[in-house]
């Protein structure tokens, strides 16, 4: 293995953001937060400037998490909190011990549950010769249990059993994926994706205007269901011998190069297996107890798809328009009869209606996600072969932002990290905004699901420490998940932007062109949609 | 053999404004496949040791049959048994083989293609840009670096069916 200068750099940097929050002492965040904010610099400059593959850094992630902040590690494993009982003094009135107030006036009480809640006190005397001071608290009576030190690092802080974060590599959302992975690999296999193109694409013509706008809505319905990545590679196959026909310095090969790429990016908002970022976005909702089904994903999600869909077609026709009059179209390809690949357009039409239909049945789209596992395999539709070549990093990737922000969200480092920049004092619209532009700005530079695991969980503890209405939640994290697949600014954006580019029919500054427009536009857009359809719908 | 290692194509032909036509004609594939030239046999083992000894390897052998000495196909039928030539994509430019000749190519050498001289620039290059994306298939993980002097429509066919690149 050998790292160039980037990676050593980034290598060096990761291993200082890890040390620096455990020697000094931050101001607001006590030892859980600190811990966390360590994984968090690692796991960021990690991901960022890749010395070790990203999904390396997620599992890393894991395996720190459990070390440091589960109630099993290196820290927390056997420390149990110091309690005190309260002694009655007079009616409402109790003696604790001086240490188990805080500065504040706060008490932590005990739930049977084994969990601290902060209650707040008044003080009426304190004894400081016996170490004890006289409260009012309405909520006390004589078998609570309090911390007896505030200062014991459980005090304020429930760490997680380790199979929470070990759990994350089969979460519930990592199994919805994985029965949209194995779908998808069946129909590589079975050339199924290919076929369909094939039929889809025959209605629209050989004008090159409809010809590009017929490839996008088919890339980005087959990158709803399947990776924006593979979706793209195969719809390259398809528009080289398209290109060929065309002259050289028709600026419509631009327009063609790029159509795929972008339509596939866009596509992956639609559903919530289309792209990895929306598993990180599903799985923070989850975790404050917030599902949305499939069905109510693509309400929230199409409208929106199809606008960008229009505008990205809009400006490459604008940017690049064609000089030929029609355009041939041909793929060679027939559907395969073969028993199996029966199967498999049956379990895949079985599970993509009960996925969009899921709120008129009620079952979990993550249980429907086990059909085409389980489908696919007992029938040997998918053999041991096809198995191990499921993209099993990239749900690793996802499993460690998963784990990333239960964490953030449980030491309270995302609060205080909120606390520092000050976003909680912000209006709805702006934040939307701020939130937005972070989103697509990162993403374009870094792995869209990398920008999802970091931001994500900063915006759902934004939604929730202002005061703002119920649904501001689901819509910032949603911003946030939408804004990071909108990023097809470079060739590093995104991998089926890298394919485009690959084939050097474009230009880096062809694709910055077009890809700005379009990344502006789609916050602007998704910004309006925040304000006015999305609140709508809860 | 590594992902980063070059990727040669070795052009043996004896005479002399031969080989200066075919090298030309190979223009296009240079920047991303060094082209090195030998006269005869002995030459172009020399050669291919000293690039595979460089952590390099011979992608394609463009091989003339009459050279002096060892002739063109009893080359090629070596590089097959040497473990650093075995997956080389080799090709026989020639006038003069004859039948026999011929046929112990195809057959020992697990020849790849033959081009007949005279060639066509279009025709030799078209050859050499469907052997390399075979050896490149072959031998590669990374084909993304390849799609710009290579076949594009069956490497972005390979990335879809291996699934190589995943989304992040």
């Amino acid at each position: 293995m050998t790292l160039n200068k980037v990676q050593i750099t980034g290598l060096v940097a990761g291993g200082i953001g890890f040390v620096v929050p455990l020697l000094i002492n931050i101001p607001g965040l006590a030892l859980a937060g600190s811990l966390a904010l360590s994984i968090f610099l690692m796991a960021a400059v990690f991901w960022m400037f890749e010395p070790i593959p990203i999904y390396a850094t997620s599992l890393l992630v894991i395996l720190l998490q459990i070390l440091l902040l589960s109630g099993q590690g290196l820290i927390y494993s056997g420390k149990k909190l110091p309690t005190a009982t309260p002694e009655s003094v007079e009616s409402q009135q109790w003696n604790v011990p001086s240490r188990a107030l805080t500065a504040d006036g706060k008490l932590y009480l005990l739930r049977d549950d084994g969990e601290t809640v902060a209650r707040e006190v008044e003080v009426i005397a304190r004894d400081e010769e016996a170490g004890m001071v006289t409260v009012e608290a309405p909520f006390l009576y004589s078998e609570s249990r309090v911390a007896a030190d505030v200062t014991h690092p459980l005090a304020e802080f429930n760490p997680n059993p380790y199979s929470d974060f070990m759990g994350t590599l089969a979460d519930p959302i990592i199994i919805l994926f994985l029965g949209g992975f194995s779908l998808a690999g069946a129909a590589v296999k079975y050339k199924l994706d290919r076929n369909l193109t094939r039929i889809l694409l025959a209605p629209f013509g050989k004008r090159p205007g409809f010809i590009i706008m017929g490839l996008m809505s088919v890339t980005a319905l087959l990158s709803a269901f399947m990776s924006n990545t593979a979706t793209t590679a195969m719809m390259m196959t398809v528009i080289i011998p398209i290109i060929a026909q065309t002259q050289k310095g028709d600026p419509v090969r631009i327009g063609l190069a790029l159509s795929i790429p972008f339509a596939a990016n866009i596509g992956g908002i639609a559903t919530p297996i289309g792209t990895p970022p929306n598993a990180i976005v599903l799985a923070n909702l989850a975790q404050q107890g917030i599902s949305i089904s499939f069905g109510y994903w693509m309400v929230l999600a199409l409208p929106l798809v199809l606008i960008m869909l229009l505008v990205a077609w809009a400006v490459l026709n604008w940017f690049f328009p064609a000089n030929t009059e029609s355009i041939e179209l041909e793929i060679k390809e027939h559907f395969r009869t073969s028993s199996k690949a029966y199967i498999l357009y049956g379990i895949f039409l079985l599970t993509v209606l009960l996925w969009i239909t899921s709120s008129l049945h009620g079952i979990s789209s993550t249980i429907v996600a086990l059909i085409p596992v389980v489908g696919l395999t007992l029938t040997q539709v998918l053999e041991k072969e096809d198995i191990r070549e499921l993209p099993w990093e990239v749900l690793w990737l996802m499993a460690g932002g998963i784990s990333l922000g239960i964490s953030m969200e449980n030491t309270g480092l995302a609060s205080w990290m909120i606390q520092q920049i000050g976003w909680g004092a912000m209006s709805v619209t702006v934040l939307f905004l701020i939130f937005g532009i972070v989103g697509l700005v990162l993403s374009n530079f870094i792995s869209n699901t990398v920008t999802a695991s970091l931001v994500v969980p900063l915006a759902m503890t934004t939604a929730m420490s202002s005061a703002t209405s119920g649904f501001s939640m689901i819509v910032l994290v949603l911003v946030v998940g939408v804004s990071a697949s909108l990023a097809m600014v470079l060739p590093i954006s995104t991998p089926p932007n890298a394919i485009a580019m690959s084939t050097e029919m474009v230009t880096t500054r062809q694709m910055a062109k077009a890809g700005t427009v379009i990344g502006i536009v789609g916050v602007v857009v998704t910004l309006g949609y925040a304000l006015f359809y999305w609140p709508i719908l809860f | 053999m590594t992902e980063s290692s070059n990727i040669y194509i070795l052009v043996i032909e004896d005479e002399p404004d031969v080989l200066d036509a075919l090298v030309r004609d190979l223009e296009s594939f240079e920047d991303m496949f060094p082209v090195e030239m030998a006269e005869d046999a002995e030459e172009a083992e020399q050669l291919i040791e000293s690039i595979c000894e460089d952590g390099h390897e011979v992608g394609l052998a463009l091989c003339d049959h009459v050279l002096p000495g060892k002739n063109g196909v009893d080359l090629l039928i070596e590089m097959t048994k040497w473990e650093n030539t075995k997956q080389t994509r080799k090709v026989l430019v020639t006038g003069q083989a004859g039948l026999e000749d011929t046929v112990k190519a195809v057959n020992e050498a697990g020849l790849h293609h033959y081009i007949a001289k005279p060639w066509d620039k279009e025709q030799l290059e078209a050859v050499v840009k469907k052997q390399l994306t075979e050896y490149v298939l072959r031998t590669r993980k990374d084909l993304l670096s390849f799609m710009s002097k290579l076949d594009q429509e069956r490497l972005a066919d390979a990335i879809h069916d291996r699934g190589s690149i995943s989304d992040s």
